[in-house]
């Protein structure tokens, strides 16, 4: 035991006291998370909005991808962005391999499918009659999608949070397209990677422990939202 | 376009062929998907079932934790174990660092917040009565949960997928215990991690992808077909 409280001793000064390095990691992480959430809520809350509200053929069909893309391995997309990305290939000629755009890309790829996949699924959680009283007092389609998009507000909500955390976590997409490249494009996540394979197990944990502080911030965040809306909760149904 | 191709192309007759290397990574990858989601049922379906009946005071805490406890990023899980498992620390002695039996440690670990929330939350959404008849007629504690189980085993069948997805497809942990050593602690995921930045446009690693995207989609389109034919199970946000 004695060896572990020792690691955490070294581990936890790298904190408190700003090891430069470490806050370098910290903001671009954040800055990974900010770009790759809004970008994915900006496109994927509408694709969200449709797939749960519309009445098209094959809304089914994308529902169950919108579904099945959330267990995509995180890897898989790496290796398939890398082979678009490499030089000889469709669009080496965009440069994006060991680049920060490509890691901002690559993350905003896998939380796409959280935003897409819960917003449906919280539209679709609303209560029956509402938007089929608004839709009766003839509101168009960009009213219905507006008043779906404030009733499910916290399901959105808690969307958005789910793939805030994915771009925290995931490590696999961003260190096979940005190579881990010590201290340009490396996430907390990756970085963590890279230190243990330097043996370097100190800042290995200091930058674990300021990993898991964040999620729990976010999950923090989260039972709140929980909590003001009286029990929202992630539960499986069988429906009839 | 002909890059791409020659890549594709070159991947299916190494995989075709039954490339010694691409086997090696499979084996360890079924091992470690069977062996680690095995130990995450038989602690976790218990611990689920009580979760999801009981009446003991702190259940609402516990199952807020284990809620959280499905965003715990792979990498924390896996620093913190190898400072564990490192020959000077506690659990030195068992010898388990870099090898297969501490990735299944990691993986059953990752895989155990999945088989509990998720078949809580499948008991939960029974529908009320047919435990609250057996109670009644004085079944114990353990028919009650067998019982449970049984009735909710399209949600336990569901958290069963999902274990087995997140062992195959989550690499962070398993790579930073297991070490990647080529031939024997070398999954699928955490080859294509781990090698694509050094053997780019090598076949293998584009046949790695492609193996593991198959993995991946047998194992989602159970999942869809175990949704359609129960009648749409869903995991969904309820308000309320």
């Amino acid at each position: 035991m004695q060896t572990v409280i020792n690691e955490f001793r070294v581990a936890f000064p790298l904190i408190w006291h700003g090891d430069p390095y470490l806050m370098q990691i910290i903001g671009f992480t954040l800055q990974v998370m900010l770009i790759a959430t809004s970008v994915a809520a900006v496109i994927g809350i509408p694709i969200g909005l449709a797939l749960g509200l519309g009445r098209f053929r094959g809304r089914q069909f994308l529902r169950v991808l919108a579904n099945a893309s959330l267990g995509l391995p995180p890897a898989l997309v790496g290796a398939a962005l890398f082979l678009l990305w490499a030089v000889p290939a469709p669009l080496g000629s965009l440069g994006l391999l060991s680049t920060r755009r490509g890691v901002f890309i690559a993350q905003t790829i896998l939380a796409l499918p959280y935003t897409v996949a819960l917003t449906a699924a919280a539209v679709e959680g609303l209560p029956d009659g509402l938007l089929v009283q608004a839709r009766a007092l003839g509101a168009n389609r960009l009213q219905v999608a507006l008043l779906a998009m404030r009733e499910a507000r916290v399901g959105i909500m808690a969307a958005v949070i789910a793939a805030m955390g994915t771009s925290l976590s995931e490590v696999a997409a961003i260190a096979i397209v940005g190579g881990n490249i010590y201290g340009y494009n490396q996430t907390l996540a990756s970085a963590t990677l890279y230190e243990v394979n330097a043996a370097n197990y100190p800042m290995a944990l200091a930058i674990a422990m300021v990993l898991l502080a964040m999620i729990l911030v976010l999950m923090g965040g989260f039972a709140l939202l929980q909590h003001q809306s009286g029990g929202l909760r992630l539960r499986f149904r069988t429906a009839s | 376009m002909a890059f791409l191709w020659h890549q594709i192309s070159s991947a299916v007759s190494l995989i075709v062929h039954g490339d010694p290397y691409l086997m090696g990574l499979l084996w360890v990858t079924v091992r470690l998907a069977l062996v680690s989601t095995v130990s995450a049922l038989i602690i976790g379906l218990p611990l689920g079932a009580a979760l999801g009946l009981g009446r003991f005071r702190g259940r609402r805490l516990c199952q807020v934790l284990a809620n959280a406890s499905l965003a715990l990023p792979p990498v924390v899980v896996g620093v913190v174990l190898l400072i564990f498992i490192l020959p000077q620390g506690p659990l030195g002695s068992l010898r388990i660092e870099f090898t297969l039996r501490a990735m299944y440690v990691a993986q059953t670990i990752l895989a155990l917040p999945y088989v509990v929330a998720l078949t809580a939350a499948a008991i939960q959404g029974l529908p009320p009565g047919v435990v609250e008849q057996a109670r009644a007629l004085g079944a114990s504690r353990i028919q009650l949960g067998v019982l449970a189980l049984r009735e909710a085993k399209v949600g336990v069948m569901a958290a069963i997928i999902a274990a087995v997805t997140s062992t195959i497809s989550e690499v962070g942990a398993v790579i930073i215990v297991g070490g990647n050593v080529q031939g024997q602690t070398e999954s699928l995921a955490s080859a294509l991690l781990a090698e694509f930045t050094f053997t780019p446009n090598d076949p293998r690693e584009t046949a790695t992808a492609l193996i593991l995207l198959v993995l991946v989609l047998l194992l989602v389109g159970a999942l869809t077909v175990l949704q359609q034919r129960t009648g749409q199970l869903r995991l969904r946000f309820r308000e309320g």
